[in-house]
């Protein structure tokens, strides 16, 4: 609990100069064009390896983001960065994410990796698996290093999916439940970065799936995200 | 920055050929790759995209090849490609066209390389490099596939399905009124022998269509009130499209919607009816019709455009992708059967019919014409043989015959066959001999062995009879088979001969040019083939006088392995394909005037690397046929 005081109070961070001018310059960046048809525009799938599964306590080790440009995977343009952590995450965990404490403790500075990956990310929108989780994880991250208020367009593919495959929304619940049935092979699980390209695949198939029913755009495929949280709620 | 997964790596290197590249290079690779998606069903690569864009890895499903658009469906799939597998690498390497609907036969996942990078690979990489020109294992049948993707683009398309629809309406369209009953409308369809009759209102703006397919489901089977008005009956849905509308998007939009009409309508009325009938009737060259037309024709003209029908039709098989042996056959039996009816005419037209010469006289083929081997701009080569009736000098029978064979030269020339240069034809007094004369010029050329004993040997061995007493000519060549075999030293100079014509390939294996970078293709890559061939024949007896069959026939007596004259053979066609391609492309341009003559003249650098790399093979395949040569005579 002390902990979780210490950071919920922590004073903001101090950037250095050169760091708070990166943040700056990406702030300043103009918003990514709207509306833009998914064969036109840069998305952004992300996954994060955390060091356990509560919202409140557990903190982000690591990012795993690769961007679908005009509606194809750019393998080239992807990312993945591991955080120095400043408490190694328990052991049963470490077994999850496969990164070791010796990796843990290696990683990069927290405040450098996430500007790294809000570089990386420009302005494209995010996409996720449970957005919710990894939006949480990020957003806090990016609090406590950065001081920055993270305001960015999701979009969740839980949500999406069951939108555009009703029938199977009962059956079809978690990230492997959905990649299998797709035949995504994935070859190491709880890896950010396979996470996020097999999510990034889930994409590509839920893309192809809406442009059947005339779905070409981002803000089309939140309205489906949205109507089928509202079906979910009254259900 | 990026970030390649090691799975994504472990995944690629464990197939070929990434798994003898170096691991810079696939690294290099993999981050200029795409992943991309196509549901199951959905077109991957196709021929209208144009030159291919991208190199395709498989990384999971199944990817389906498919031979032609129109046809594209599941009975047509002819190739399978799975996970780990590389497409299309003949289309990349040449630069073209695919030849085939690629589709997703499976939800499927590809790694994608664009084109550039490819090239780029292509050059860093070597073993990436063998893996792409090797896994081609039969080189020359995937040029011919591509060749073939180029032609049916530029040739059946362009000239028949490339026509804009208002070209195809044969007729107004019939139609109805919408309330007009299903009986009255039935009765309008067997009357006019129609299959389709459209409902149109006050402002003929199409409304319905019905068929005579729909008859059975629509009406028979429902035992549908034929009193009732016959829209109600009538499909809705329908596909339109303007009269500049081209005939091959009224083919697409067919194919794509399962309809067999399309309609026609301009500023929203109905002008006419497309049917896949009418579609079907544009690609169908009438083989048997253009021969039935020669075979009746009654004057010149009609024989002239005989003649263009001949060099279309081939350009379209060439689009069909008929195998250049076939082609230059179809050629040669085509003009074969113009030769023989002007021939027929011109003698009947000069009085010669029915006179105790026309019995006793030949006309003969000499050269490629006489080897099978004509393309489009063969010079004619001919000469007459006969028996000297009794009574008569072999000269005054050449007074007779002269006139006749001048006009059927001229004629000929007329057809498209230019008169030959060197006088070798049947209206110079010297090529229109008796059977004895002939005996006495082919044991003066034979015992003589000057060059241009040499060089009349080369043309006029290749005779064969083409239209009259052709006895004569079996005759001739039983002689002459016999009298060559047993002459050694002739053979020996003609291999000699032969041999001063090196396939011109260089030091380090590229072509030496002549003095305008060109490579004839004729000269240079036909020759060496047609040359050995002449004298295996002649050595082992074998009278044929087509280039490909000499090769075959003479292989076992002269102990070449089947093999061997196999490669040789399809270095042969594929000289000769390349020859093909480039006089249609020619006349193409010149847009189908034939004033022109056609050269065998090609540029190797106009060549994509992998038409040069096969060429290259063929010239090789060319020395090795002259090696056998050198190795029989000792030379």
């Amino acid at each position: 609990m002390k902990k979780l005081l210490q950071r919920w109070f922590s004073p903001k961070p101090s950037l250095r100069p050169h760091q708070a001018a990166r943040l700056a310059a990406w702030q300043a960046l103009p918003a990514a064009p709207q509306p833009a048809t998914v064969e036109h525009s840069r998305f952004v799938v992300v996954d994060v390896e955390t060091t356990g599964l509560n919202l409140m306590t557990d903190t982000l080790i690591s990012i795993g983001a690769v961007a679908v440009v005009n509606g194809r995977i750019a393998l080239g343009d992807s990312f993945y960065v591991v955080l120095q952590q400043r408490e190694i995450s328990r052991k049963e965990n470490i077994l999850i994410h496969g990164i070791s404490s010796s990796a843990q403790r290696e990683g990069d500075d927290p405040a450098e990796a996430l500007l790294a990956f809000l570089e990386y990310l420009g302005k494209s929108p995010l996409v996720a698996f449970h957005v919710t989780f990894d939006e949480t994880m990020i957003r806090r991250a990016l609090r406590q290093y950065l001081g920055l208020s993270f305001k960015h367009p999701w979009l969740d593919l839980a949500y999406v999916m069951p939108a555009l495959y009703p029938t199977l929304a009962y059956s079809h619940r978690v990230l492997d439940d959905w990649i299998g049935r797709f035949n995504i092979r994935i070859e190491v699980r709880h890896n950010a970065l396979a996470d996020a390209l097999a999510t990034a695949q889930l994409l590509q198939v839920a893309h192809s799936r809406a442009r059947a029913k005339d779905i070409t755009d981002f803000a089309g495929l939140r309205d489906l995200e949205r109507s089928q949280r509202w079906a979910n709620g009254v259900s | 920055m990026s970030a390649i997964h090691p799975s994504e790596l472990s995944f690629i290197t464990r197939h070929a050929p990434f798994d003898r590249m170096e691991l810079a290079h696939v690294m290099w690779m993999m981050e200029r790759m795409f992943l991309g998606y196509y549901a199951e069903g959905e077109v991957i690569v196709t021929p209208e995209q144009g030159p291919v864009d991208r190199f395709l890895v498989i990384k999971q499903g199944v990817v389906h090849g498919e031979q032609n658009v129109a046809k594209a469906s599941e009975a047509d799939t002819w190739l399978e490609l799975g996970e780990g597998e590389c497409f299309p690498l003949g289309a990349l390497l040449a630069n073209r066209r695919v030849a085939s609907v690629y589709r997703a036969g499976s939800d499927t996942f590809c790694y994608e390389l664009p084109a550039a990078e490819f090239r780029e690979l292509i050059g860093m990489s070597s073993a990436f490099r063998d893996f792409c020109t090797r896994r081609i294992a039969n080189l020359l049948e995937h040029s011919k596939q591509v060749i073939q993707a180029q032609f049916s683009h530029s040739s059946v398309e362009q000239q028949s399905l490339a026509s804009p629809l208002s070209a195809i309406i044969r007729r107004e369209p019939v139609t109805c009124a919408p309330e007009t009953s299903v009986r009255k409308v039935l009765g309008v369809m067997r009357e006019q022998r129609i299959g389709s009759m459209v409902a149109v209102d006050m402002n003929s703006r199409p409304l319905g269509i019905m068929t005579l397919h729909d008859v059975l489901d629509r009406i028979a089977i429902p035992q549908f009130d034929l009193e009732q008005p016959v829209i109600k009956v009538m499909s809705t849905q329908l596909s339109s499209l303007p009269p500049q509308a081209l005939a091959h998007e009224a083919a697409l939009t067919m194919a794509r919607h399962g309809f067999r009409h399309v309609l026609v309508v301009e500023n929203e009325r109905l002008v006419g009816l497309v049917s896949e009938k009418d579609l079907f009737a544009l690609q169908r060259v009438g083989l048997r019709q253009i021969g039935s037309t020669i075979r009746h024709a009654e004057t010149p003209e009609v024989l002239q455009q005989a003649a263009a029908d001949i060099r279309r039709m081939a350009h379209n098989m060439m689009a069909q992708g008929v195998a250049p042996e076939q082609l230059t056959q179809f050629i040669s039996t085509f003009n074969d059967l113009l030769t023989v009816r002007v021939v027929e005419l011109e003698l009947a037209a000069s009085g010669l019919l029915g006179t105790p010469l026309h019995d006793r006289l030949c006309w003969m083929a000499l050269g490629s014409e006489g080897r099978f081997e004509q393309t489009l701009n063969t010079d004619q080569d001919n000469a007459i043989i006969f028996e000297t009736p009794p009574g008569m000098t072999p000269d005054q029978v050449r007074e007779k015959l002269l006139p006749a064979a001048r006009r059927i030269n001229e004629t000929l020339a007329l057809c498209g066959f230019p008169l030959c240069k060197g006088e070798i034809m049947a209206c110079n007094p010297k090529w229109c001999l008796s059977l004895e004369e002939w005996k006495r010029a082919f044991s003066a050329w034979i015992d003589g062995g000057s060059p241009e004993s040499l060089l009349h040997a080369s043309i006029f061995f290749d005779f064969r009879a083409l239209y009259g007493t052709e006895h004569l000519a079996e005759e001739l060549r039983q002689w002459l088979s016999q009298y060559a075999r047993s002459n050694a030293r002739f053979l020996r100079q003609m291999a000699a001969n032969a041999l001063r014509n090196r396939p011109p390939l260089g030091l380090v294996r590229d072509f030496v040019l002549n003095d305008e970078n060109r490579l004839d293709l004729k000269l240079n890559g036909l020759a060496p083939f047609v040359d050995a061939a002449r004298i295996f024949s002649l050595a082992a007896g074998v009278p044929q006088t087509g280039t490909l069959q000499r090769l075959r026939l003479s292989a076992p007596a002269l102990h070449i392995p089947a093999a061997e004259v196999e490669a040789w053979i399809n270095a042969l066609l594929f000289i000769q394909l390349l020859r093909l391609r480039h006089h249609f492309e020619v006349s193409d341009r010149q847009g189908g005037e034939k004033a022109q003559p056609l050269d065998n003249l090609i540029d190797p650098g106009q060549l994509n690397e992998l038409d040069r790399r096969i060429l290259k093979e063929a010239f090789r395949q060319a020395r090795k046929a002259q090696a056998k040569l050198a190795l029989d005579y000792q030379l």
